[in-house]
């Protein structure tokens, strides 16, 4: 029994971000058709690149989020497809979690643990899922999986070793909220 | 191949270790006895509560927070700094004890810590027991049965947390501040020896001789004695009319290896009611009858 089959899934559907002003790198996650999510202070300026199956694509910064630490991108050429995702509210303290992310430069790393708890808050308000799991700085912006390879949050920070990360319910009323001011018309 | 990689396999350890959490987070409760942030504790009856003792930093105005969220009032009722452990009565009662179990703890075998710091629900991690030994003396001067060492993060209130099996069991009670680095888990067997002593004494009495001795093996027997180097002048040794010279050789009918032995053996009931000690004096055997002083709480 190992962490291969599903972290291979998910593998395919990170890139790796380099923000143009220079600083920042991490990694995003593809997030419904086309677009990217990775963390806020990953990239610093409207544009980034982002690396899409080897092949480094300039990428417009959708919106940008600095307190709920969330960016929306959209690569040019689209983004691999988006894996399943779950709401983080149904997580168990416990449960098997796996990161991906690029730490020290190296994408694609995996990293295994469980749920240390399902929500604790932020000095901002902002609701953390935390995992018991060694994570590393090159690894913001990267999903935090279920042991079936859902989509639960994007890890923004790591605090007295502990990871957390930005809910996926989060995530998707961020986006949803980015998606209604980019494209008003086709808002439901 | 080797193995098969089936998901299935990893969803279901996945609720396992979930529900190793769930059983053993309703008898994990969060202690306020110190500044900051609380630490963790174990609901032992209904109406106990134990913790790690160095977390317990004020003596009144303490707070436990049950699972259930409800916050109560509690009262130290004994502490032992020589092994970490403290027992702390609810004033009102609470539900369900935590689970135990007596198996033996492997290296490598998987464990969780399940901590509460507060009302926000518990928290957890997962690791390895990382080496068993046999017992220990900590730096404070405390017995623990069997060293059990982890490979497990440490994290805010981890201390007092129970150490549970993937069936949620409770192995022992963690601890980071009996060792350096990595940490410890009190073993169970400790703790249902020390509880009751905490309970009823509110401390674990230990009891002295006033004697410095040293290990020397009995040509006669190829056993250990304990040759008598000193005696504290008015001590309970003295008194009792133990001589420098003497060789203690049994403690109520029972071999001593070692001075760590001797002390051992006066803790407990035997701190302060008569013991028999076996003595070799000038090549005769000689029996003497000693009543140990209590130490001073915290030496």
């Amino acid at each position: 029994m190992d962490f291969s089959v599903v972290a291979e899934r998910l593998r395919r559907a990170v890139v790796e971000i380099r923000s143009d002003a220079g600083r920042g790198a991490g990694c995003g996650i593809a997030w419904r058709a086309g677009l990217v999510v990775t963390s806020a202070h990953v990239v610093d300026g409207h544009r980034a690149t982002a690396v899409v199956a080897g092949e480094p694509r300039p990428a417009t910064v959708l919106a940008r989020d600095p307190v709920r630490d969330l960016a929306l991108l959209a690569p040019a050429g689209g983004a691999p497809p988006a894996p399943p995702v779950r709401d983080s509210r149904s997580l168990r303290v416990g449960e098997l979690v796996l990161a991906i992310g690029a730490p020290f430069g190296v994408p694609g790393a995996v990293a295994a643990g469980i749920v240390h708890a399902t929500e604790r808050r932020g000095p901002l308000g902002t609701r953390w899922v935390v995992a018991d799991i060694r994570l590393f700085p090159g690894n913001s912006g990267g999903p935090l999986a279920d042991a079936a390879g859902a989509v639960v949050g994007v890890n923004a920070m790591i605090v007295g070793g502990l990871a957390c990360a930005v809910p996926s319910d989060v995530i998707d009323e961020f986006v949803d909220g980015a998606l209604r001011r980019a494209r008003p018309d086709e808002a439901a | 191949m080797a193995s098969t990689v089936t998901p299935n396999a990893l969803l279901s350890l996945s609720a396992e270790l979930a529900d190793a959490v769930e059983r053993a987070a309703r008898s994990v409760v969060a202690i306020d006895a110190r500044p900051r942030i609380a630490a963790s504790g174990v609901l032992w009856d209904s109406t106990t509560v134990i913790g790690a003792e160095h977390t317990i930093r004020r003596e009144t105005g303490i707070t436990v927070t049950l699972p259930d969220g409800r916050t109560v009032g509690a009262t130290l009722v004994g502490r032992d700094p020589g092994t970490d452990l403290a027992a702390l009565r609810l004033e009102e009662p609470a539900d369900p004890p935590i689970a135990t179990t007596d198996d033996p703890v492997r290296p490598g075998q998987l464990v969780l810590a399940v901590g509460r710091t507060g009302p926000d629900g518990p928290s957890a991690s997962l690791g390895i027991v990382s080496a068993v030994g046999e017992g220990w003396r900590t730096w404070r001067g405390g017995r623990i049965d069997r060293f059990v060492r982890l490979d497990l993060a440490i994290y805010y209130g981890f201390s007092g947390s129970p150490l549970v099996d993937p069936a949620g069991r409770m192995l022992g009670l963690n601890t980071s501040a009996l060792t350096r680095g990595s940490p410890v888990t009190i073993p169970i067997s400790t703790i249902r020896r020390v509880v009751p002593q905490l309970v009823g004494h509110g401390g674990v009495r230990r009891g002295y001789l006033g004697v410095s001795v040293q290990a020397i093996p009995l040509r006669a027997t190829g056993a250990t004695g304990l040759i008598v180097l000193g005696l504290e002048p008015g001590g309970p040794a003295e008194r009792a009319g133990l001589l420098v010279g003497d060789v203690i050789t049994a403690l109520d009918g029972a071999g001593l290896a070692d001075a760590e032995q001797l002390r051992d053996r006066l803790t407990g009931e035997r701190a302060a009611s008569p013991l028999r000690l076996s003595v070799m004096r000038a090549g005769s055997p000689v029996e003497v009858t000693v009543t140990p002083a209590e130490r001073r709480r915290g030496r």
